[in-house]
């Protein structure tokens, strides 16, 4: 296939919007690596696509940036020419990447779940306790009564 | 200055291609985030399922593989975000499907056809099926589509 006629039908702009099989994609590869007229019809197609889609952005709500911020926070992505997806860095430098810093600023603590049988069975004895003091108070002030009646009991034969 | 127009570069200044400075998410975000917003909306035009999905594009680690890609952030971050668009529309027509409609070759105009492949999601040889014309003509029409002056 001659080069003009290869660009002229398409096969570029489908490649590059990612809408090619494997087999058009290792086409479209080879024709690159051997026709510069290929390459150069790709670069002036780039700037060519970018422009179209550039002319219909629209700026996204300002929030969005943050919430990007908080899920790929300290992620810094290197262009480089070499780097595959499965070169990405494995280092120390990328685990202590993958925890973000957040301020955390809720009122909400957590605990461990043995707290909740600790806190019912202190809520039930406080129960127990507030039962109980009621119960011996009242009992005490009833003993006080009777303990008073006897006594005026006991002291009025003796006039 | 992309890895094509780097590799036409007869300087053979390898080293500028190991040292260019590192773009952080948000760098790249920042630079193309509204494009990629315009494209997403143009696929999945509610809002809110359409900002959802423009974070998913930014903090995918997909965003990264852009660094081994051979052309421009501009160009990778496009496919990403149609591709991740077209996604969640297919989960979206699979829990509610649209009638198919019948297309007519008549209606097979390179901004249609663009159209039916870009927006709606179809590959090539399923708008090729609908339309009733050929593959080739399908890749034709994008070809017509950029180069007419109202794309």
């Amino acid at each position: 296939m001659k080069t003009q006629e290869f660009i002229k039908s398409g096969i570029l702009e489908s490649y590059l919007l990612g809408m090619t099989t494997e087999a058009e994609e290792h086409q479209v590869n080879q024709m690159i690596l051997t026709h510069s007229d290929v390459s150069d019809y790709i670069i002036r197609f780039e700037k060519n696509i970018q422009g179209h889609f550039l002319q219909n952005a629209v700026p996204p709500p300002a929030e969005i940036r943050d919430i990007i911020q908080l899920r790929t926070n300290k992620t810094h992505i290197q262009k480089k020419g070499n780097n595959t997806y499965y070169d990405l860095p494995k280092d120390d430098t990328k685990k202590k990447d993958e925890y973000l810093d957040i301020e955390v600023n809720d009122t909400y603590i957590k605990v461990h779940k043995w707290w909740r049988p600790a806190f019912v069975a202190v809520f039930i004895l406080s129960k127990i306790f507030l039962i109980a003091g009621l119960y011996y108070y009242f009992k005490a002030s009833n003993q006080e009564e009777e303990i008073q009646k006897l006594r005026t009991e006991i002291a009025a034969p003796r006039r | 200055m992309n890895e094509l127009e780097r590799a036409n570069d007869n300087s053979g200044n390898q080293s500028a291609i190991r040292t260019s400075s590192p773009l952080t998410t948000l760098e790249v975000y920042d630079q193309y985030g509204a494009m990629a917003y315009g494209i997403i909306l143009q696929i999945i035009p509610q809002p809110h399922l359409a900002q959802e999905i423009l974070v998913n594009v930014f903090s995918s680690p997909l965003l990264q593989s852009c660094n081994s890609y051979p052309f421009t952030f501009a160009v990778c971050v496009i496919k990403l975000a149609r591709a991740k668009a077209v996604e969640a529309k297919r989960q979206m027509m699979a829990i509610a499907p649209l009638n198919d409609s019948n297309y007519s070759a008549s209606e097979s105009t390179p901004e249609f056809i663009f159209d039916l492949a870009f927006r709606q999601g179809f590959s090539p040889d399923e708008v090729a099926e609908k339309l009733k014309i050929s593959k080739p003509e399908v890749l034709k029409a994008f070809h017509e589509f950029f180069k007419s002056p109202n794309a």
